[in-house]
């Protein structure tokens, strides 16, 4: 499994964003959210139960992580068609306000090393990378395990908040580059 | 006229000087036009007279873009926080809270629109105005090491502290007609 430090791996998947007739579909890589952070989390299989609490969790959430600069990517090995049929048919899921990606290649999956080794679907993975690609907080549980988006939420926020102010200056400190 | 003309004539003669100062430095300085009003809107959000920052923004709006005046809000509003909290740390002077994490997000002052130094600036000028030794110390230090002169940190302070007093000189009569009615 990838780990703090790594690369994000190049993708390109479709992925179901609407139950919009005509703009259910989008397709998605490693570089539609350029200049962004992105939370990228997965879970085992649509039409579970755990699956959408949690899937719902991270949408109510979706402006903190806007506000953060950061853009949630949910996915699993289902195909976009199953995504798009999940969202039509659970109340919580209508009007997610992010995409669901469909590794049903099990590309992304495998390249980030997160497909349960019996099952062979995504264990519960969240990725916390920065706008330079790069992995800064990994966290997986097992497949029945949900999350806690409060917890996602509390990680990127300390990833982010450097003490970006001259202010922070301490006597004898070289002061902060403006240039 | 002006707003800022407009707003000059409802200062009380008690504070003319005031009325005097406000035309004097928002005039022709060492400043460029956009330190200059960049400055004056922070220094309008931070001295919290909602007449003044009214006529000093619509003023501001026909000499710069939107990207200053945006840049100054963020100024007005993160030093608003990082003031209270530097002066704080600063103030105790106590190694335990030196090596805490502030855990405060400020991303904002690493990305201005504008000029980085122009921003450091408006920084400065909101810091005169919150009274904070060592952010002044520090973002002085800062933008001078990023190329401005002591001529030009001087004229922004001048405007701090001219708009500072002048938010205080529009709440005199304010003041007095509450004292009036407090006697009725």
């Amino acid at each position: 499994m990838l780990t703090v430090g790594d690369k994000l791996p190049s993708f390109r998947l479709r992925a179901a964003v609407s139950i919009e007739k005509g703009k259910e579909f989008a397709e998605i890589d490693d570089k539609s959210y350029e200049g962004k952070w992105l939370v990228l989390f997965a879970w085992p299989r649509d039409f579970t139960f755990v699956c959408p609490t949690e899937i719902a969790a991270f949408g109510k959430k979706n402006r903190e992580f806007a506000d953060r600069d950061a853009q949630v990517l949910g996915m699993s090995t289902d195909g976009h068609f199953v995504h798009a049929a999940w969202r039509r048919d659970h109340a919580d899921l209508r009007d997610l306000p992010f995409p669901m990606l469909a590794d049903d290649k099990r590309e992304l999956s495998t390249a980030l090393g997160i497909l349960h080794k019996e099952e062979g679907v995504c264990l519960r993975a969240t990725f916390i990378v920065d706008p330079k690609g790069v992995i800064r907080h990994v966290s997986v549980n097992d497949l029945d395990v949900g999350r806690n988006v409060d917890e996602v939420l509390r990680v990127l926020d300390a990833l982010q908040t450097d003490e970006l102010c001259p202010c922070n200056w301490q006597k004898g400190d070289e002061t902060l580059k403006v240039a | 006229m002006s707003s800022i003309e407009a707003i000059r004539e409802r200062i009380p003669e008690a504070a003319r000087d005031l009325r005097l100062n406000l035309g004097a430095v928002l005039g022709e300085s060492s400043l460029s036009e956009t330190q200059r009003w960049g400055t004056a809107v922070a220094c309008a959000y931070a001295a919290r007279n909602p007449e003044l920052t009214a006529a000093i923004v619509a003023d501001a709006k026909a000499k710069v873009d939107e990207a200053v005046i945006d840049d100054a809000r963020a100024a007005a509003a993160l030093m608003g926080m990082n003031n209270v909290y530097y002066r704080f740390r600063h103030m105790i002077g106590k190694e335990a809270y030196q090596t805490k994490p502030a855990r405060l997000r400020m991303q904002r002052i690493a990305r201005p629109n504008g000029s980085k130094v122009d921003f450091e600036l408006y920084c400065l000028a909101v810091s005169a105005i919150n009274g904070c030794e060592m952010c002044l110390q520090s973002h002085e230090k800062v933008v001078v090491e990023g190329g401005l002169s002591d001529e030009q940190v001087h004229d922004a302070v001048r405007i701090a502290a001219t708009i500072h007093g002048a938010a205080v000189a529009l709440e005199l009569d304010a003041g007095d007609r509450a004292a009036a009615e407090l006697a009725a």
